[in-house]
């Protein structure tokens, strides 16, 4: 069946002389013209090697077109199990997505939908619209694509293919059951015929699982627990199968890929019940951890757990951002994370050996100490109690999921941080308590900024606050790329999109928005001229210079 | 939808906060109380001695909110084939149900998962644990409320303005106002906490109001007594911008609690009626 299929492809591309739209070898390269997966590259560092814009030019950088989500069905492909009418009450979608882009035309997705457009004009080529049963409608990182096909994943827990040059549907598959409270928000990364998916999820204690889909088919080809069964290695960190089968750890965000180890890397999520550790004393391997996995097979190679036995959500899904570096002298294949519990941890990837770990933030409260691995070691004091414990960060972390960048030109590693206060109260006293099992009251912002991290020493280069407004600072975690111009585009936690010197951090341009960044920023050149796109709430903005 | 706070990145405003964490304290009327109510009771009888009084499990079977099988049942279908089959093998005995019985087993379960699910509806507990007296020494004393608060003025009868979450919320950082569920938010710069902004530009009178707004490109400010904003683009220094809270003692005392002190202090000031 898949043999007869692939020759079928290959006989139809072969008869009309038309190339695959994606030539897997540019996935393994610095994106250039084109943007084939969610970071741009395998990496994770979202440093582009184009320098048409540069510090000195990017005064002259100018609005070349927006495109404004379109939601309605009419005029779309329509797909999905649902019923023909929206369910009320849904938002207005946000552009969390990263777009592909490839000859001109970028692919990208909102809860429900995927677009192609034009990546010249900003005018749209098609508009697929999926029919919900429901799911958490929270976001939805991109789409991955293997040679025509597109892939993207919906709250209600499908794996969707689409034929990217026309937007038709090719087929559905669910993956999880969204009656548990999965929902799917990733952007779809392919390794090789491995189109790998994860699920989310954590407002019941369920299990969490990374899985490959074959690209012809949607049918799974592994899937990877990331709690072990009773017996597997880690079994130990939990008290039982009670504990460990329910025990979450999503793997909610796109990984980073190694092609010369053949190791993707990925964060996992918390651990279930989120809020309180009482039903699962011990680490609770494999949540909160950073997890290099072979692609072919869904075996672990090794992992490294940011945060044992976490009580506050902070997952550690952040992504892994591969850095080829020096340490003492020593060429080192490095993996570093900003991860949300306040930590900056850097990585041999290798086989996970902890480098260093240092504090992205100031306020954060919860810790007893960092241990001889490097990890931050919760203070049991800080759980939720009745009563209530004052703890920072939030439960939004120090950071979140939007996209961190590396510059290999400055060694910085680029992250948008938040410092947060909130009372964290148990509200679940039954000995088995369930799902959150507390309430949070957010007490407030009072700190934001833009952070450049020295990845030799961990040690913070230099930190730009971003916007106050009149009850504490605004913005924090946001999507960040670094450029050969000598630029890192972000946002200032004020509406603005804003392009920094990377080195300094000095801000040299801004476009006022009027509303802050929802995604990580992307370049690519087309047609001899270097665009910048980004995505602000429910609208795409493409900037290039004035011609 | 379910996690708003958790993952939008969003800026967290405690006024909204609190006015969001009211409003979702009104169950949505989604099952029959009565069917829960006889549901409950079903499964105490029938059920508790295997699975726990509240389905949760017990000696031994197991956490019936947790499983698979009632989490995706369809309106009692599956758990009703499961119940009335048994699991014999692992020691479950049929149980002869009646349709309106397993309709009210399956109730209950439903709304137990989906209370477990919403968490903007979970209840803040009994809080007060705290020590009144030790709260009114640290008052007066190492937290150095009274520099700025007194029982007798402001915080008269402060015990019986505020639930004992939003008393401990206000004290340890009072931004924004408290509104009723259902009552719209005024904006945050027109509460008279909000952080505020001297803006002198040069050879112009200073103008003070609070901060709408303030990036590396703008700053903008409201000034309460003429209801209107004001603003200037920003070109480095100047304008000047001095930055004042009026919360800057709640703001520096952040890192200083200990939990133990802010249920004393909580207890103390909910001791004022």
């Amino acid at each position: 069946m898949v043999k007869t299929a692939a020759a079928l492809l290959l006989a139809t591309a072969a008869s009309q002389a038309v190339p695959p739209l994606l030539d897997p070898s540019l996935l393994a390269k610095p994106p250039i013209d084109a943007w084939p997966t969610y970071h741009g590259d395998y990496s994770g560092r979202r440093y582009s090697t184009l320098k048409q814009i540069t510090a000195g030019n990017v005064k002259s950088l100018a609005l070349a077109w927006v495109y404004r989500l379109n939601t309605s069905r009419a005029g779309a492909i329509v797909g999905g199990e649902g019923p023909d009418t929206a369910p009320a009450g849904l938002a207005a979608p946000t552009i969390k997505s990263t777009p592909l882009m490839l000859h001109g035309v970028l692919y990208f997705s909102a809860p429900d939908h995927v677009w192609a457009i034009d990546a010249r004009t900003g005018r749209e080529s098609w508009h697929f619209a999926w029919k919900t049963r429901g799911g958490d409608h929270i976001g939805n990182r991109g789409v991955g694509v293997f040679g025509d096909w597109l892939f993207f994943l919906t709250p209600d827990s499908y794996f969707v293919s689409l034929d990217a040059r026309t937007g038709k549907e090719r087929w559905h598959r669910e993956i999880a059951n969204m009656k548990r409270e999965y929902f799917t928000s990733n952007a779809p990364i392919v390794i090789g015929r491995n189109v790998i998916v994860g699920v989310g999820g954590d407002a019941l204690d369920i299990p969490g699982y990374l899985e490959s889909r074959d690209p012809e088919n949607g049918e799974v080809v592994w899937r990877w627990n990331t709690t072990p069964r009773p017996g597997d290695p880690g079994a130990d960190t939990w008290p039982d199968e009670y504990a460990m089968s329910s025990g979450g750890g999503m793997p909610w965000l796109p990984g980073t890929y190694d092609p010369d180890l053949n190791l993707y890397y990925i964060g996992t999520g918390n651990p279930q019940p989120v809020l309180t550790g009482q039903t699962r004393p011990g680490d609770n391997l494999y949540t909160c951890s950073i997890v290099a996995i072979r692609p072919d097979t869904g075996k672990m190679a090794w992992y490294y757990q940011v945060t044992p036995h976490d009580t506050h959500d902070w997952d550690a899904a952040q992504t892994p951002v591969l850095i080829d570096g020096v340490i003492n002298g020593r060429p080192r294949k490095l993996v570093a994370q900003a991860s949300r519990n306040g930590h900056f941890v850097l990585l041999d990837r290798t086989d996970g050996t902890h480098v260093l770990t240092s504090r992205m933030i100031d306020s954060a409260n919860w810790t007893r100490e960092i241990n001889a691995k490097g990890q931050p070691i919760g203070d049991r004091a800080k759980d939720a109690t009745v009563a209530g414990t004052l703890v920072s960060p939030d439960t939004n972390g120090a950071t979140n999921w939007p996209p961190p960048s590396f510059s290999p030109d400055t060694g910085l590693f680029y992250v948008g941080t938040q410092e947060a206060y909130s009372i964290m109260y148990l509200t679940d006293t039954d000995p088995r308590p369930q799902g959150w099992a507390a309430a949070e009251r957010g007490v407030g912002r009072v700190a934001s900024a833009l952070k450049a991290i020295d990845y030799q020493t961990g040690k913070v280069r230099w930190s730009r606050p971003l916007a106050k407004t009149a009850t504490g600072s605004a913005g924090g975690a946001m999507g960040l790329l670094s450029t050969a111009g000598g630029l890192l585009f972000g946002n200032d936690g004020g509406g603005n999109f804003v392009a920094y010197d990377a080195a300094t951090g000095k801000p040299l341009w801004h476009a006022g928005l009027g509303t802050n960044p929802t995604n990580g920023p992307q370049t690519f050149l087309l047609d001899g001229r270097q665009f910048i796109v980004v995505g602000a709430g429910d609208a795409l903005y493409a900037f290039a210079l004035q011609p | 939808m379910i996690r708003p706070i958790a993952r939008t990145g969003a800026c967290t405003v405690a006024a909204l906060t609190i006015a969001a964490s009211l409003a979702a304290q009104q169950p949505a009327p989604e099952f029959d109380p009565a069917a829960v109510e006889r549901g409950q009771q079903l499964l105490s009888t029938e059920c508790g001695f295997c699975h726990g009084a509240n389905g949760r499990g017990g000696s031994s079977g197991p956490d019936l909110t947790r499983s698979a099988l009632v989490q995706t049942d369809e309106g009692g279908k599956q758990i009703g084939e499961f119940v009335r089959a048994g699991r014999p093998d692992r020691g479950m005995p049929p149980f002869a149900l009646t349709d309106a019985q397993v309709s009210d087993l399956a109730t209950f379960l439903h709304s137990a998962i989906r209370a477990n699910i919403n968490r903007r509806a979970y209840r803040i507990l009994d809080i007060l644990v705290g020590d009144p007296k030790a709260g009114e020494v640290y008052f007066n004393g190492a937290g150095r409320c009274a520099t700025c608060h007194s029982p007798e003025r402001d915080l008269r009868a402060v015990g019986a303005k505020y639930d004992p979450p939003t008393l401990q919320n206000r004290m340890v950082l009072p931004r924004g106002s408290v509104t009723r569920p259902g009552t719209p938010a005024p904006p945050p710069h027109a509460d008279r906490n909000a952080i505020r902004a001297t803006v002198t530009a040069p050879g112009a009178e200073p103008v003070t109001g609070a901060i709408v707004r303030l990036t590396d490109f703008d700053i903008v400010v409201y000034d309460a007594a003429s209801g209107q904003m004001r603003s200037w683009l920003r070109n480095g220094d100047a304008p000047t911008v001095v930055v004042s809270d009026p919360l800057q003692g709640h703001v520096d005392l952040l890192p200083k609690w200990t939990d133990t002190d802010m249920h004393n202090v909580t207890a103390y000031l909910a001791s004022l009626k």
